[in-house]
């Protein structure tokens, strides 16, 4: 083992003791470089991530670009609906409600209820999305019709016919 | 570019996933415990699979709107499952999800899979979901399988278009309303549909 050389140590250690001469503006600057990162927040965080920051505002951007493309814009939109008009002829009903794999089979969904039109005429136009889709009215809440002018689906599983729609896409 | 794009497809996912809490939502309210734990395993299985998912879901909210029970719930999805399967098997793992649902309905309603097989192969890159629509609807009505789909197979094979296939399905329904024979009147209705396009009637 190297003996150690008392005196050179005690040298290295009392000028590493040494007060660090500061001019008169240090404190100033440091406390403007504090203030200029606090004013950007972003700048603060930067040197966690390991990406330009160019990349984390446009990160911003594209999340931003891609809710409004898919909330807003129709065309970016995977299942743009189509006005799809339904008719029953039933001169006894009191009420007439079309339900199917476009509401969650719900048979209280107003936008699918059908008004009579007079001579027993119920009709309804609803927005349904492209593809294909099972459905059937329900007349006087306790009755399941398969639509007489569609094509039949059969899917008796539950007792009850269903009549199949395929919507086109509109592009 | 790319790496824009990408976090634009992650939002778009985002949204789509808000949508499925919409319909698991549903099957909260709609369905008893034990049906619901049954039924999100099928749907969950079928999502693996990449079938289309929710055609079961669908399945499980038409039978809770018609006040089925949780067994006979479990049990039609449990079928449509195996129909899901069994129809993009015959139509080719490229299906559509509307093409493998219409098939299933097809196979539920008694067509043979061949006759899937073999309409996808004489119609490479057609959209398929309205002939198997009209090809379970003729079996709906009375049609033989087998006589329904070589209507469906010639049709195609000639070229008819989906608008076509919607016309045909009428004149073939008209024609059964008013008392003729389902498999005469779907053969004669075809052999026009393939003159009018140019074709040579078979048969």
């Amino acid at each position: 083992m190297p003996e150690i050389d008392h005196n050179k140590l005690d040298e290295v250690v009392s000028e590493l003791r040494r007060p660090t001469p500061l001019d008169a503006s240090f404190d100033r600057r440091v406390m403007r470089a504090i203030r200029a990162v606090a004013m950007r927040p972003l700048r603060l965080i930067s040197p966690l991530m390991p990406m330009p920051r160019w990349r984390v505002w446009s990160a911003f951007a594209a999340v931003a670009a891609g809710m409004l493309a898919v909330s807003v814009i129709p065309a970016f939109r995977s299942n743009p609906a189509q006005p799809v008009q339904f008719v029953l002829v039933a001169p006894e009903a009191s009420t007439v409600q079309v339900v199917g794999d476009f509401n969650g089979w719900n048979a209280r969904h107003a936008a699918f209820a059908a008004e009579n039109r007079g001579g027993g005429v119920w009709t309804v136009t609803a927005p349904i999305p492209p593809g294909h889709h099972r459905y059937a009215f329900l007349v006087d809440d306790s009755l399941w019709v398969p639509d007489p002018t569609a094509p039949r689906v059969a899917d008796e599983d539950f007792g009850h016919p269903n009549s199949a729609l395929v919507v086109e896409s509109a592009r | 570019m790319r790496w824009f794009l990408g976090v634009v497809a992650l939002s778009a996912m985002a949204v789509a996933a808000s949508a499925q809490e919409a319909w698991r939502a549903r099957l909260d309210s709609e369905l008893d415990a034990a049906t619901r734990v049954a039924v999100l395993a099928m749907v969950d299985s079928a999502r693996v699979a990449r079938l289309p998912a929710m055609a079961l879901v669908n399945k499980a909210l038409e039978g809770a709107g018609k006040r089925a029970s949780g067994a006979q719930i479990v049990a039609a999805v449990q079928s449509l499952g195996g129909e899901l399967r069994a129809s993009r098997t015959a139509l080719g793992h490229a299906s559509r999800p509307d093409e493998i649902t219409a098939g299933a309905h097809a196979l539920h309603a008694g067509v043979d899979a061949n006759a899937l097989g073999k309409l996808r192969r004489v119609s490479v890159g057609r959209e398929l979901t309205t002939p198997l629509t009209v090809l379970t609807d003729l079996v709906a009505r009375g049609v033989p399988p087998a006589a329904a789909s070589d209507a469906v197979i010639t049709l195609t094979q000639a070229g008819l278009r989906d608008a076509g296939f919607s016309k045909f399905q009428q004149a073939v329904r008209l024609d059964i309303d008013h008392g003729a024979d389902p498999a005469s009147a779907t053969r004669i209705r075809a052999r026009g549909a393939v003159i009018g396009r140019g074709g040579a009637p078979r048969g």
